[in-house]
């Protein structure tokens, strides 16, 4: 009887043990391969609200449930938003019917030029589920900087009068709206689809 | 036969347990806290060049704030980055770059030409330590908003704010607030060195123990 006991205590400690350790080698190995930076813990990120085509106010609180993408651009971007905003709409294609668990949004770093109509339609242009949002200069800085994003306007710049510089990484807030990952620029289609094939099954 | 199978599993299982809560409780690996993300900015420094968050990316960053007509309330904040700065050497980031930004909170008054002016008697080199400033509303953004530093003009014409050592890593994510008055050099020293640490073992198996001191919040300070 009291062996019999102790086999079992034996046995629930053995459990246990194996649950915790194994707990413990999946957190830390669970990672494939990713293409960006994996924040683990997340951080906290910060809530907005920015206004899209037709008025209509979009940000990630009411993405609850879903990855929420965010990239900072503008229409009138000759090279990194274009190419970026392309890739992410070939990852989402990539991703089939999962694509519906992740939104893009295109947060404009060019409020003169960018009405909210236009950076949707822009973004809408590389995906249809995509949105664009823009505010006015204070507000786009504020939620760029707080996402670690700077934007610089310069006028040393293109055809079009002028050029904005800015940060050109893209980021991933989890289901939960906190940032998982960050991507830098030139993260190939494949490589987004794969993190977040991944981000989709956590 | 068989029990003695088992008893040695159970051992070596306890022997598992007791590592994890080893670790748990000795903590033998220290990091700092990943907090939240630094603010994104573009500001401008004594020499006139732009400066953003991205020049910095990959560069551990110790960020300050004072003004230049500020005299002795900022004095001790000035001597504690010289020292930091000429103590640098002595801390082995794995070849990560240090750097420190004083980011000035009398930005209407605090132009380029007068930060280039103060910068020699600061000890302000331009390139390790680089004094900084920019519109009054985006220095206000990054500063109240980014960094949670407040600052507010006074009527005599000073600035009153609280002194903030703000460390920030190579990602870009704020890894110590010192907040409570002005940090001994060699508490500022001893955090760089932490991340030094953690960039040295960011590959091979050492990187899982500083993962799991993360996750365990071993967390030096």
């Amino acid at each position: 009887m009291i062996r019999t006991r102790f086999l079992l205590a034996g046995l629930a400690l053995m459990l246990l043990g194996t649950g915790s350790a194994l707990a413990l080698g999946a957190r830390l190995n669970r990672t494939p391969e990713l293409h960006g930076t994996l924040l683990d813990p997340p951080l906290p990120a910060a809530e907005f609200a920015l206004t899209s085509g037709g008025g209509r106010l979009v940000g990630p609180p009411q993405f609850r449930g879903k990855l929420v993408v965010l990239f900072f651009g503008f229409t009138h971007c000759p090279d990194v938003c274009p190419l970026t905003m392309q890739r992410l709409g070939a990852a989402m294609r990539e991703l089939g019917d999962r694509a519906e668990q992740v939104q893009v949004i295109l947060v404009s770093v060019d409020p003169e030029r960018d009405p909210p109509d236009a950076i949707d339609a822009y973004a809408k242009r590389f995906h249809p589920s995509f949105v664009g949002v823009t505010g006015t200069e204070d507000e786009l800085r504020a939620v760029a900087s707080s996402y670690g994003i700077f934007f610089a306007r310069n006028d040393a710049g293109s055809e079009a009068g002028y050029s904005v510089d800015h940060s050109a990484s893209t980021l991933v807030l989890d289901r939960d709206g906190q940032l998982r990952l960050i991507w830098p620029f030139d993260t190939t289609a494949e490589a987004l689809a794969s993190d977040l094939r991944y981000l989709v099954r956590r | 036969m068989k029990h003695k199978l088992l008893l040695g599993s159970v051992l070596a299982l306890m022997g598992v347990l007791v590592g994890v809560a080893f670790f748990a409780i000795a903590q033998p690996v220290q990091v700092l806290p990943r907090m939240a993300l630094a603010p994104g900015y573009a500001l401008v420094d004594q020499n006139g060049q732009r400066l953003t968050n991205e020049d910095l990316r990959g560069s551990i960053v110790l960020y300050t704030f004072a003004y230049t007509g500020c005299g002795e309330p900022c004095a001790t904040i000035e001597r504690t980055m010289r020292a930091v700065a000429a103590r640098l050497d002595e801390v082995d980031t794995g070849g990560a770059p240090v750097r420190l930004i004083t980011i000035s909170v009398d930005p209407e008054r605090d132009t380029p030409e007068t930060l280039r002016a103060a910068a020699p008697a600061l000890g302000s080199d331009g390139s390790t330590w680089r004094l900084v400033s920019g519109e009054s509303r985006v220095v206000k953004q990054v500063v109240g908003g980014g960094f949670g530093v407040f600052y507010e003009p006074r009527p005599d014409g000073a600035v009153r704010f609280d002194p903030a050592f703000v460390l920030v890593d190579g990602w870009g994510i704020t890894r110590a607030r010192n907040r409570i008055g002005v940090p001994e050099p060699d508490m500022l020293l001893d955090q760089i060195r932490l991340l030094g640490n953690e960039i040295r073992a960011s590959t091979g198996v050492a990187r899982y123990a500083y993962e799991a001191a993360h996750l365990f919040s071993c967390y030096a300070y």
